[in-house]
């Protein structure tokens, strides 16, 4: 098939599996709401539009939102590139919000510099960690995606000692660390908005990383190896040196993210349980296809839709639990092949039966 | 002719895969009752997904196929079992840690007490057809471990105790030796005797012409006509097949091979079913020469190969390059030593298939200064190398973007030959390297062989393609059973019969003519 | 410690391994089935989920236990044949098609459960007496010391876990479908060319699994935790996905492999009770022994591979 056929059938294939998912959240709404219709305007329109106006507010909102599941975004593109289904965003995501979190605490310095360290800190931390399913993956063929999903329980409950029994701040009615510093916070990129400067350094990231997959060697041998292993191996790539890089990196992404989250839109540490965004971060991979640049806008589409579900909660009644659901079905009919197989069947005998018929032509032209 | 005549019809068959290879075109096949009726032609003449169609594996795109006068839909195997229809696949379709009995009943279970698996029965059919049919196996042992030749007998039962009136065997000779074929033959013979309709897929003139009726042959997914095997010389159909007289001659100079540059000693490996692959091989490869190494498939040659590029290490023994040692090295490290290699298995080795042309064209060469003189590619410099690559390697495709897995055989093969010829290498391990390719390819890639060669690269060609083998190398090893047969240092005075004998172990040169080839003790 | 001693030598520590064993032997068996036909559902967890929700529904509705376990079954049952629909039908890759599941499991559930009863957070206050699956004594053996306190007087689908190990066992050895499940796992075009249909017989192998999964789903909210609530899987379905790696595939192994992650929950309960030992990382202790299981049995594996090349 052609490039340009193919990407006019990717497009459209997704923009089916999209309205389908739409699809099922309406039968879900007009289930569940004793008023379907505001419930789908909530949904819909509420995020960008209110009383007829640009509900600017909430636009924010929806693009501070998009900060974290970029990077765990990012992170799973990288992983996932090289064929790694690493599950592990969420533990490093955490984790690199709760170093962040001690340094802005414990930490003082100057407030330029406070908040980099922050990050710098959590970026490694999350990176150190993905190397133990990498390493046991590459010497001893361990399960990547059980060990990671398994060290995300690992991580949390040590992080929930430290909060608990360790860090608690005892004058809070609710367990909580004490304040991060001043110094250590990502300021506002608009005042009084969830939208921080976390948001620019979410884009530069992905810059950063569409460069690194397709523009540098170490980033084409992860997507050689992700493709074909023993070909990486036979054409002289370090397969299991690079398959430990793309997930360490894909740890540092995560570990970042939750850094710039705790330190943009908290003031202390309180998170109590795994906050979800490793798994976003997959969907929004998927509907990516684990292209970089197009993670922002997948980013964009799902924290949409996320508030859209928040907004239909508050003023409609309908759990915004939803949003898992809407995210699931998405997932399974972007990443389906086979999904709406036979018009690409079609299309790709069409074609080839042109080719022929053109070849068979240019013969019999080239005979008399 | 009267339609009655017929078992197997198909009619204007037509196939194009998803990814538009068009594999069949307007294919015409009948096969009468009784008869052993061969189906010839080149790898990828498009036999096999004919046979595919017949058995129920891949629908066709247009046609039909008619069983014993009956137009039919073969919709699955289970279709094609129902219609009298069975198939020895070349790549036996059994489950390894299943027994012999086990795998003889498989989808038709006998039971006991309503559910479960009554395993006395399977050993007591596979006895009967066994005796039957006199074809010798083992009830009770786990296929894993049984020789290629019972496996075969297995495949054949199989189809058998199915009720299969329709034999299709899928280059049933590839995998066998001399005996174990001759022995096939004579199997085969008694089932046609007793009523069976065999249909014989195959390349092999000799076997074809020793026990078929009558024979289709295939070129480029069209069928070039039916003929009576009597009747038809071996030249004849050898140029129907091939398109063009017999023997393809490549015109080279006489080569003036100078010092060894791949050095291998005393080459020795056993596989992990204790099968010894490797016994005491030990050869030179010469500067400016082309070494073939020829045998039958499945006598070392493969395990080899890996250990010359460090992709399976050896028990015993060394591999040197201009003297490097190879073993236990990086690939990385054999690829800078100078050696180059064109895999056997293009599709898991040779390529990335989803990647681009230009992604598999710079595989090896990513890490290279004249890419990365920042942290960032040099983009410009690869799309020129790129496209001079594509051009220089006569590469057809829409533009160097283009996704490789679906360009044609022929071209994949192109792209990894430009790969590894414009490394610049000292060494060339072809692998074969034109099977399953069209006559155009093939012919540039053996010319390209020989010009690297009398350019100064030693060039190690393994092939089981006896034509290839013969006519590209300048001297010559045959291969049986793990070790070193025969050295021919000068190839012009061998022929078939020759080669035969040794490739079949019916002869063996003595130590001291073996030794030959180890050139620079 | 020696506390500590004392505790593991009560009968109520060895009974609380088997209790809480069950749930991921369920799971784990349903990991053996679908593996041994080539199909790796990661789903699990999610499963396990939904299944816990409308076991509790289907009791409710029905005042049974036995209602809300079957229907907890059929569910399961249909997210395994769901995930197969989408992994082979429309090849959307299976580990993807386990990670949409459980994603839906975790806010789903959530919003099933108000969609069906209006409440949020768990549905403790429908739990009546005869919605929770009966303990069982087992009439001789809980009369006998030691052996009766621990082996008596557990949940029926306990005994029900314990039992499908051995049913899987015949099911995977002894039967027409095992020889077929294991070519279609080994060799799915030799059994494609002897009529065997491999979708059929991979969306039994998903179906049972997930109706195995939806057991232990089942266990969780009508027994274990008496009630549904948001996170009740707590990663279980991942641990079973570690037992049957660890158990080599094989029923009985991940039995003992479910058994020891039992020991590894219920030690780290007994020692959250003492002075010095913190909660927390007392409950990641299961999850690391988990790791360090993946380990050593990858380590024999290796060692075995070695042994036979020699």
């Amino acid at each position: 098939m052609g490039n340009k056929t193919k990407l006019m059938f990717e497009f459209v294939r997704g923009l089916v599996a999209i309205l389908i998912a739409i699809a099922v959240a309406f039968i879900l709404i007009f289930l569940s709401s004793d008023d379907p219709g505001k419930a789908l305007e909530c949904m819909l329109l509420r995020p960008i539009i209110s009383n007829g106006a640009f509900n600017v507010n909430s636009i924010l909102t929806i693009l501070g939102r998009m900060t974290p599941i970029i990077f765990t975004g990012l992170g799973v593109c990288v992983m996932f590139s090289a064929n790694q289904f690493n599950l592990g965003g969420e533990g490093t995501l955490m984790l690199g919000g709760f170093v962040a979190a001690l340094i802005g605490i414990y930490c003082p310095m100057a407030a330029g510099l406070h908040p980099v360290v922050c990050i710098i800190a959590a970026t490694v931390v999350g990176g150190v960690v993905m190397v133990i399913p990498a390493i046991l993956k590459v010497k001893l063929k361990v399960n990547e995606m059980v060990c990671s999903l398994l060290l995300n329980y690992v991580v949390m409950y040590i992080i929930l000692h430290f909060l608990n029994n360790v860090l608690a701040d005892r004058t809070k009615g609710q367990t909580q660390t004490l304040p991060f510093q001043e110094t250590a916070l990502v300021g506002d990129l608009v005042a009084n908005s969830e939208l921080t400067f976390g948001f620019i350094i979410a884009l530069i990231a992905t810059v950063l990383t569409a460069l690194f997959m397709y523009r540098t060697r170490w980033g084409y041998s992860i997507r050689m190896i992700g493709i074909n292993e023993s070909f990486s191996k036979y054409s002289g790539m370090k397969v299991g040196a690079i398959i430990v890089a793309a997930q360490v990196i894909g740890g540092m992404l995560s570990g970042m993210g939750g850094a710039i989250e705790m330190l943009g839109r908290y003031n202390t540490f309180l998170w109590k349980e795994l906050p979800g965004y490793g798994w976003t971060g997959m969907t929004v991979a998927i509907l990516a296809k684990n292209n970089p640049i197009f993670i922002p806008f997948a980013a964009f589409f799902i924290a949409y839709l996320n508030r859209g579900c928040e907004l239909m909660s508050i003023y409609a009644g309908v759990p915004a639990e939803m949003i898992d659901i809407i995210q699931a079905v998405i997932f399974l009919f972007f990443a389906a092949e086979q999904f709406m197989s036979k018009t690409r069947q079609k299309l790709v005998v069409k074609e080839t039966k042109a080719e022929l018929k053109e070849k068979q032509l240019a013969a019999e032209g080239g005979k008399a | 002719m009267a339609e009655h005549e017929y078992v197997v019809q198909m009619k204007g068959i037509a196939k194009v895969y998803p990814n538009g290879v068009a594999a069949n075109q307007g294919v015409d096949f009948n096969v009468r009752k009784g008869e052993i009726h061969a189906l010839m032609g080149e790898n990828g003449a498009g036999k096999s997904t004919l046979m595919k169609m017949l058995f129920g594996l891949e629908q066709p795109t247009e046609g039909e196929i008619i069983i014993n006068g009956e137009k039919v839909v073969l919709s699955s195997p289970t279709v094609a079992i129902s219609k009298g229809i069975g198939m020895v696949h070349q790549h036996f379709m059994l489950v390894p840690s299943l027994t012999v009995a086990e795998n003889m009943v498989l989808g038709m279970e006998p039971k006991e007490k309503g559910m479960f698996m009554d395993y006395k029965k399977a050993v007591e059919i596979t006895e009967e057809y066994s005796k039957k049919f006199n074809l010798y196996v083992d009830p009770n042992a786990k296929v894993r471990d049984i020789p290629v030749g019972m496996k075969q007998k297995v495949e054949i039962l199989k189809a058998l105790v199915r009720g299969a009136k329709i034999l299709i065997l899928d280059e049933p000779t590839a995998v066998l030796t001399t005996q174990e074929t001759e022995e096939l033959f004579k199997e085969l013979v008694a089932l046609k005797e007793q009523g069976y309709t065999l249909i014989f897929i195959s390349h092999k003139l000799n076997e074809i012409k020793q026990i078929t009726d009558r024979l289709t042959i295939m070129r480029a997914g069209k069928s070039m006509g039916v003929y009576e095997t009597a009747d038809t010389s071996k030249e004849e159909i050898s140029r129907l097949m091939v398109g063009r007289d017999v023997v393809l001659t490549v015109e080279k100079d006489k080569a003036q091979p100078t010092d060894s540059v791949l050095k291998v000693r005393d080459l020795e490996y056993t596989n992990e079913w204790n099968k010894k692959m490797l016994n005491k091989i030990s050869f030179d490869v010469r500067k400016g020469e082309i070494l073939g190494i020829a045998g039958v498939e499945g006598n070392g040659q493969r395990e080899l190969v890996d250990m010359l590029f460090n992709l399976n290490r050896p028990d015993s023994g060394t591999v040197t390059v201009n003297g490097q040692s190879v073993v236990g090295q990086p690939q990385k490290k054999i690829r800078e030593m100078g050696v180059s290699l064109i895999p056997e298995d293009r599709m898991t080795f040779g390529i990335a298939g989803t990647g681009t042309i230009e992604e598999n064209l710079i595989s090896d060469r990513s890490a290279d200064k004249r890419y990365n003189n920042g942290p960032l590619f040099n983009m410009k410099k690869m799309h020129e190398d790129c496209d001079q690559l594509i051009e220089d390697y006569k590469v057809l495709c829409k533009s160097r973007k283009q996704q490789i897995g679906m360009l044609s055989g022929g071209n994949i093969q192109k792209v990894v030959v430009a790969r590894e010829f414009s490394a610049d290498p000292c060494l060339i391990i072809a692998d074969q390297p034109t099977r399953g390719i069209d006559v155009g390819a093939t012919e540039f890639i053996r010319k390209k062989l020989v010009e690297l060669s009398r350019e100064g690269a030693a060039v190690l060609l393994v092939s089981a393609d006896l034509n290839e083998v013969m006519e590209l190398s300048d001297s010559l090893i045959i291969m049986y059973n793990g070790a070193i047969a025969a050295y021919f240092e000068d190839t012009s005075m061998l022929n078939d019969t020759i080669m035969g004998e040794y490739m079949l172990g019916l002869k063996q040169q003595s130590e001291e003519e073996v030794r030959r080839v180890q050139h620079g003790e | 410690m020696s506390t500590l001693m004392n505790m593991v030598m009560t009968t109520s520590f060895w009974y609380s391994i088997i209790r809480i064993a069950s749930p991921i032997l369920f799971a784990a068996l349903a990991a053996v089935v679908s593996e041994k036909a080539g199909l790796s559902n990661i789903g699990l967890e999610g499963t396990m989920a939904f299944s816990a929700l409308f076991g509790v529904l289907f009791a409710y509705w029905t005042n049974s236990w036995l209602v809300g376990v079957i229907g907890a079954l059929i569910i399961g049952a249909l997210l395994g044949l769901m995930i197969g629909f989408f992994a082979m039908k429309l090849k959307t890759d299976i580990i993807l098609c386990g990670i949409a599941v459980n994603l839906m499991g975790g806010g789903g559930t959530i919003f099933l459960m108000y969609l069906f009863t209006g409440l949020k957070g768990n549905t403790a206050s429908l739990t009546t007496p005869q919605m929770l699956t009966p303990k069982i004594n087992i009439p001789g053996l809980s009369s006998i010391p030691v052996l009766g306190d621990i082996f008596s007087g557990h949940s029926i689908l306990t005994y029900l876990a314990f039992l499908m190990v051995f049913l899987v066992w015949v099911l995977l050895y002894k039967t027409p479908l095992a020889l077929q499940i294991r070519a279609v796992g080994e060799n799915d075009h030799a059994a494609e060319s002897v009529g065997i249909k491999v979708l059929k017989i991979q969306y039994i192998a998903l179906g049972l699994g997930g109706a195995l999964a939806g057991l232990g789903g089942a266990y969780m909210s009508m027994y274990y935790s008496q009630s549904f609530n948001t996170g009740i899987v707590a990663g279980r379905g991942f641990i079973a996905l570690a037992a049957q790696a660890m158990g080599q595939g094989e029923p009985v192994g991940t039995m003992f492999a479910s058994l020891l992650f039992g020991l590894a929950t219920a030690l780290g309960n007994k020692m959250e009770g003492m002075p010095g030992f913190s909660s927390y990382l007392v409950a990641a202790i299961p999850y690391a022994v988990t790791i360090i299981g993946l380990i050593l049995y990858a380590l024999s594996t290796i060692k075995k591979v070695k042994k036979i090349k020699k």
